[in-house]
């Protein structure tokens, strides 16, 4: 049993396909990295594991929690009720490419908001936590500044630490450093790099061909709604199988 | 200056009026505006053309025309069921208003962002907690021009209640004119109405600075 159970998940936007039957196993403290082409459905399939967008089919389980199934001979996945979705979607935190802080609020008030709201705890409860998280992220100096006024890299860096705020056991994170320029990269991998080394489990879509190799244990490879590859980033990076893999890993070498 | 001073306090004596009607038509219309807005952009298709309809008749009719409507037309369609002039007034004014608001905060709500419902979802906020703490609140920001502009408009359209024989600024001072054969009285309502379109804008002024301090 593993801690993340993904099997056969299918996710169609009207008549495209953009999932086909696709099936990730994800162990406790294990990072993931998903690469390939753009519109290969791996904003997507973070996205299904989130709730963002619900499946067509296939089944989703989060530590033998099941949060979706697909009942056999049946086409379409039933979710469980509401709150169980809920409450499986509150051990995952989410960073986007675009940060999606809140602009109306500090930096502090934006770690502060989910805990306060979500799991109605008093400002001074979770102060001490937020300092910590802040401090990690090395921001703490920014807490009373609004986002707008920090580098994309600085935003990222305070979006991670509003999402470990709700204590997460799993990390997504897609495309994190996409939006970023390249001298700003670095900070926020090295924000992921740490949360790698305390072992959290995370799954990282990323085009930093480096840093996955750098960073996670399996790496995968996604095009056109299937996984056509996977293994060791080693592997994956130095001896890759599949035509696939290769010209897209051929076409990133040329940046 | 004898006289002024003899029409001022008469022409102040509508203050009560137009304020009253000002006021109580701000503080209802604008929170029924947003959840009317609420409404128009739901998923709930039967809510949605609902408010969708509503707010095109009320925005494709003259309030003037809806002010006769619930004061004169009303008694024939609920048998017997008669409103004084001033509570008939704040209905006609609220629900007009609360159409032209609701307009105004769909625009809002519908210009903010998606990944901004993203963030606050994944964080494990309801819908309802994402519209009050993080939505509405950038809202605000984004309206404050439209709804500053739809207030001041609102002050000058509160003289309509003259229709119902309400002593507002207007009608009292139409009257001081039609008495005294005297113009001076309009120049009067004039003064106050720029006086209060004054603080309006002074105070709308203010909660634009207000939300400066951040940026999107
Ligand atoms: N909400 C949506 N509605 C319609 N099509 C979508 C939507 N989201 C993604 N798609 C389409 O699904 C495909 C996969 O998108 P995505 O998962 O974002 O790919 P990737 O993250 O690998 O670039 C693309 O063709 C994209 O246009
Ligand atoms: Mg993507």
């Amino acid at each position: 049993m593993s801690f993340i159970e993904m099997d056969h998940i299918r996710k169609s936007f009207g008549n495209l396909e953009v999932l086909k039957d696709v099936s990730l196993h994800v162990e406790a403290g294990e990072v993931v990295s998903i690469i390939g082409p753009s519109g290969s459905g791996k904003s997507t399939f973070l996205r299904c594991l989130c709730q963002l967008e619900t499946i067509n089919s296939g089944s989703i389980v989060v530590d033998g929690k099941t949060m979706a199934s697909t009942p056999a001979g049946s086409q379409r996945a039933v979710y469980a009720p509401a709150a169980d979705v809920r409450a499986i979607c509150r051990r995952m935190g989410m960073c986007f490419q675009h940060f999606n802080l809140f602009p109306h609020m500090t930096v502090l008030d934006n770690i502060l908001e989910a805990p306060r709201v979500v799991k109605k705890m008093k400002t001074e409860e979770i102060m001490p936590q937020a300092e910590e998280l802040l401090k990690k992220v090395g921001l703490w100096e920014k807490r009373d500044t609004y986002p707008s006024r920090l580098s994309g890299g600085q935003q990222q860096r305070v979006a991670i630490a509003r999402s470990l705020a709700m204590d997460p056991d799993i990390m997504l994170f897609d495309e994190p450093t996409s939006a970023l320029d390249p001298e700003l990269t670095g900070e926020v991998l090295r924000t992921i790099q740490q949360l790698a080394d305390e072992n959290m489990t995370m799954i990282i879509v990323t085009h930093e061909m480096a840093f996955a190799k750098e960073v996670a244990d399996r790496v995968i490879f996604m095009a056109d709604g299937i996984i056509q590859e996977q293994g060791k980033p080693e592997d994956v990076f130095e001896h890759p199988q599949n035509e696939r893999t290769q010209s897209f890993l051929q076409s990133m070498l040329r940046f | 200056m004898d006289y002024l001073i003899q029409i001022v306090p008469a022409v102040a004596a509508g203050l009560k009026i137009t304020l009253q009607i000002f006021v109580i038509t701000i503080v209802l219309s604008l929170p029924l505006g947003i959840l009317m807005a609420v409404g128009r952009i739901s998923k709930i298709a039967i809510l949605r053309k609902t408010m969708y309809a509503y707010i095109y008749v009320m925005r494709g009719t003259p309030l003037m025309l809806q002010i006769l409507f619930i004061y004169y037309g009303l008694p024939f369609i609920i048998d017997g069921f008669t409103l004084p002039a001033f509570p008939a007034a704040i209905i006609a004014f609220v629900f007009n208003y609360a159409a032209y608001f609701a307009e105004i905060f769909r625009g809002g709500i519908q210009s903010i962002d998606r990944g901004q419902y993203e963030g606050a979802k994944v964080l494990g906020m309801t819908y309802i907690q994402t519209m009050r703490r993080i939505i509405l609140p950038q809202v605000v920001k984004r309206v404050l021009p439209p709804v500053s502009n739809e207030t001041i408009n609102l002050l000058k359209d509160t003289s309509l209640v003259y229709i119902l024989a309400m002593n507002d600024i207007l009608r009292i001072t139409r009257s001081i004119v039609q008495r005294d054969f005297d113009t001076t009285a309009f120049l009067v309502a004039a003064v106050f109405y720029l006086f209060f379109t004054f603080i309006l804008t002074k105070v709308f002024g203010y909660l634009e600075k207000r939300y400066a301090v951040y940026d999107e």
